[in-house]
Parts: C-alpha cells; sequence; structure tokens
C-alpha cells in the first residue's frame, strides 16, 4: 500500500485516541462539579434540619430555665443571624455563633436536674448534637470534593480540557476550629 | 492516589476477576459436559445457561441471603445505642456523600460489623450488639467508616458476584465429585484415547474452584487495606478504628459466630479466626499490620 495509507490511519487513530480521552475527561470534570453543588446543599439541607430544631428546644426548657434569659435569647438571635445569611462566609459565622450560644445552652442545663430527666430535652440534645456532626461531616465532603476537582483541572493533563472548558478552581472552606489533619494515606 | 482512582481501579480490577472468572467457569463447564455428555456443544447449551441463572439468582437475592444468614433485624430507633448507630450511619454517608445505607443489627457478643448490598443506593450496614455495648463512639465511628469505604469502593459489588462464580464453579466441581463416585462416567464409547482428556478434565474440576478462590481471597486482603484507609479518611481519625482493632483482636466472647463462612469477607474481622493466621487462605489481613499502617498515617 501507499506509505500515504499508513499515516492517514495513524492519524486516525490518533484523532480517535485523543477523542476518547477528552470524552473521559470532561465527563469527569463534569461529574466532579455536581458532587461538589450536591455537598453544598447538604450542607444547607443540615443547617436548616438544625434550625427546625431550635423552636422546639426552646418550647422545652424555657419553662425549666426561666431566669437564664441571656442564654434564651443568644440561641434565639443566633438562629436569626443564621436565617438571614446571604454570602457562604456569613453562613459560617452564623453558624459558629449558633453553635456557640447552644454550648452555652447545653452547659447551663446542667444545673437544672428536673431538666436533664426530662425525655423530650435529652432527644432533643442527641438530635441536635447530630445534626452538628452532620454539619461538620457535609462541610468535610465539600472540601474533599473540591479538593479532589482542583487537583483535576490544575494537574496535568487535565488543565488543558479544564482550560477549553473554561473551568476554575473553586475556594474551600475556611473554617475556624478548622479541621484535624488529612490523614497521610500511604496505600 | 485519589478515591477516584481507587474506585477507577476496583472497576477494572473487577473486570479482570470476572473474565478470569468467567473464564474458569468455562473450563469447568466444557469438562462437566464432556465427562457426562461426550460432547462439548451440548454440555455448553445446557451448563451455561444453568450456570449463568445460578449467579444471576445469587446475586439478586444477595442481600437478603446474607441478612438471613447473619440472623439480622433492623436497628430500633427507640433504643438508645441503636439510635446512636443509626446517627453514626448518616455522618458516614454524608462524610461519603452516598446515601444513606439501611442499618441492621446483629445480636450478638461478638464485636464485628459487615456492609452488603448491590449498589449505594441500596446498601446495608449491620453491626453487632457487642459492637455497640464494647467500642466507644470514636471507636465504633472508625469501623462504621471503614464499612462505609466498602460501599463507596464497590467493593460489596464484587464481593458478591464473584462470591456467586465461586460458588457456582465449587457446585458443579462438587457435583461432578458425586457423580464420579456413582459410576456416571467413563464409559469410554469413544475409546481410551480420551481417558487423558477426561483425567485432564476432572484435575481442573478440581483445581479450578481453589484458584477461584485464591483470586477472590487475594483482592479481598487487598481491599481491607483500602476500606481501613478511606474510612480513616472519612473520620479524620485513624486512631478510632486502630482502637477498635485492637478491642477486637483481645475479645474472646462466648458464643458462636452467625453466618456462613462464604459472606466472611464481608465483615470488618474474620468472624470465624481462631488464631490470627496470616495465609493466602484469609480473607483479612493480619490484625496488627492493619493496626500499625492505621497508626502510621
Amino acid at each position: 500500500m501507499d506509505p500515504i495509507w499508513w499515516v492517514l490511519i495513524v492519524i486516525v487513530i490518533l484523532v480517535v485516541f485523543f477523542l476518547l480521552i477528552y470524552w473521559g475527561f470532561y465527563n469527569r470534570i463534569i461529574r466532579m462539579e455536581n458532587r461538589i453543588d450536591n455537598s453544598w446543599a447538604q450542607i444547607d439541607v443540615q443547617l436548616r434540619r438544625r434550625a427546625e430544631l431550635i423552636p422546639n428546644l426552646m418550647e422545652t426548657v424555657k419553662g425549666y430555665m426561666k431566669h437564664e434569659k441571656e442564654v434564651l435569647e443568644n440561641v434565639t438571635k443566633a438562629r436569626s443571624a443564621l436565617m438571614n445569611a446571604k454570602t457562604p462566609q456569613k453562613n459560617i459565622d452564623a453558624d459558629n455563633m449558633l453553635t456557640g450560644a447552644l454550648k452555652t445552652l447545653f452547659a447551663v442545663a446542667e444545673n437544672y436536674p428536673d431538666l436533664k430527666a426530662n425525655q423530650n430535652f435529652l432527644n432533643l440534645q442527641d438530635e441536635l448534637t447530630h445534626t452538628e456532626d452532620k454539619i461538620s461531616y457535609a462541610r468535610q465532603h465539600f472540601n474533599d470534593s473540591v479538593l479532589s476537582y482542583n487537583n483535576t483541572i490544575e494537574t496535568f493533563p487535565g488543565m488543558w480540557f479544564a482550560k477549553r472548558m473554561n473551568k476554575k478552581t473553586r475556594e474551600m472552606l475556611q473554617i475556624p476550629d478548622a479541621a484535624r489533619e488529612v490523614p497521610q494515606v500511604k496505600f | 492516589m485519589l478515591m477516584e482512582d481507587h474506585i477507577r481501579r476496583n472497576k477494572q480490577l473487577t473486570i479482570v476477576v470476572c473474565t478470569l472468572m468467567a473464564f474458569l467457569f468455562l473450563i469447568v463447564i466444557f469438562a462437566f459436559g464432556y465427562i457426562f455428555f461426550h460432547d462439548m456443544y451440548i454440555a455448553l447449551l445446557f451448563g451455561l445457561p444453568v450456570a449463568l441463572v445460578y449467579v444471576l439468582i445469587t446475586y439478586s437475592f444477595s442481600v437478603q441471603t446474607v441478612l438471613s444468614a447473619a440472623k439480622a433485624r433492623p436497628a430500633n430507633p427507640r433504643n438508645r445505642e441503636e439510635k446512636l448507630l443509626i446517627y453514626k450511619v448518616e455522618e458516614m454517608a454524608i462524610a461519603a456523600g452516598l446515601p444513606t445505607p439501611k442499618v441492621y443489627v446483629q445480636d450478638s457478643e461478638h464485636i464485628n460489623a459487615f456492609a452488603t448490598g448491590k449498589k449505594p443506593e441500596n446498601a446495608v450496614i449491620c453491626a453487632t450488639t457487642g459492637a455497640l455495648k464494647k467500642l466507644k463512639a470514636d471507636e465504633l465511628e472508625g469501623v462504621i467508616g471503614h464499612e462505609m469505604s466498602h460501599i463507596a469502593n464497590r467493593d460489596i459489588l464484587i464481593a458478591t458476584v464473584t462470591i456467586g462464580v465461586v460458588g457456582a464453579i465449587s457446585l458443579i466441581a462438587e457435583i461432578l465429585f458425586y457423580s464420579m463416585f456413582w459410576g456416571g462416567a467413563g464409559r469410554g464409547r469413544k475409546g481410551d484415547g480420551n481417558a487423558i482428556l477426561m483425567v485432564l478434565a476432572m484435575v481442573l474440576i478440581i483445581l479450578a474452584p481453589i484458584f477461584a478462590r485464591l483470586t477472590y481471597l487475594a483482592i479481598s486482603r487487598k481491599r481491607e487495606y483500602l476500606a481501613d484507609a478511606n474510612g480513616a479518611r472519612f473520620t479524620r481519625n485513624p486512631e478510632g478504628l486502630a482502637k477498635a482493632l485492637a478491642k477486637i483482636k483481645s475479645d474472646h466472647p462466648t458464643d458462636k459466630p452467625k453466618g456462613s463462612k462464604t459472606v466472611a469477607p464481608l465483615y470488618i474481622a474474620n468472624p470465624f479466626k481462631q488464631i490470627n493466621i496470616s495465609s493466602v487462605w484469609s480473607t483479612h489481613p493480619p490484625i496488627d499490620e492493619r493496626i500499625k499502617r492505621l497508626r502510621s498515617m
């Protein structure tokens, strides 16, 4: 056969090969972006869940903790701030305020044995702790997703495809009492 | 390596394992058919659909099979310990970005847990009541993180499929063996030249289940290390799982372990271990090595 045919065949194979890789990276990048969006939504879901539990908690404790006005007010104020937070950073700040206010409330509740014996209160306490853990894990997952995504679009060869797709790196959440060290996985 | 790379590698491994298994399967069926029918084509026509149906059925009912073999029951949210277990599973699911698996409990003094299911969407995590009683919160979290990793890595899918195939291969080998005793084979219609092939077929039948099992076990051990590592990533606390494993090692409960040996790999620690054997035949790597790796993170 004419050498020109061989050259053409090789070119076609290379083009197909390149397209397949492009396909792979394209899908991968999209999936990672979706995961980031999904994990962000999850944080929101948990924050809302916690906000929903607060009125219940207030109802349960107010009969017992009549003289702790300031403590109770701090919780209510923090909750409103959270409901009105518009940016991700304001979200986190309000959330921290609420966590602090709740911690104080539960610490003060230690002085009220009747309250501590109330099953409703105990269940709410369990659920609030659980929701706060979920918020913390949701944030962790968000940061993990952003890290994977950033790694993919910043390293070779992902960065080429990312540029074509006009993808920018995302920012991770800055959490004050920051997450514990990510363990060095030697595998 | 990233989690994504591990998952991709797992999926590729599945294909390799499945191909290998399919190959072994075909050899066994050929041998079976040859010995019984002295005709490969009839064997294939008869054997292959039967084998496929068997694997499909074990795969479809895998979750129910495992759960009833373990005598597991759904976790009771009114019981505080079990409620906290449900909470832990939810939290790990969020850390992994997966839907929350169903939570089951096995009444047993042993400290153990397993994960099963065909996809993350219909996965199940089960822990023993012994684990709930004897482990502290961070230790239990480490264990659940490990199980969640198995689900995230699609280990449960591979484990279920390979268990089905290994089972089918062993089943055929057993049937053949028993039928030999009742003189079903070797009427020698086609003459002595085929006696050699007959012997070959028999040898293959004996070896196939062994090869299948060895492949399965080798992969299974590597996956356990991976599940430990990823679990630690979810909890950000490798020490929790390390402490739990140490407790499992020194735990000597009096009641017998439940569940069949086949599904042992789905558990976090081999429920049938008497000593810590680190041979090619064990489904889990030695506990000391696992603890060492966790503590070096």
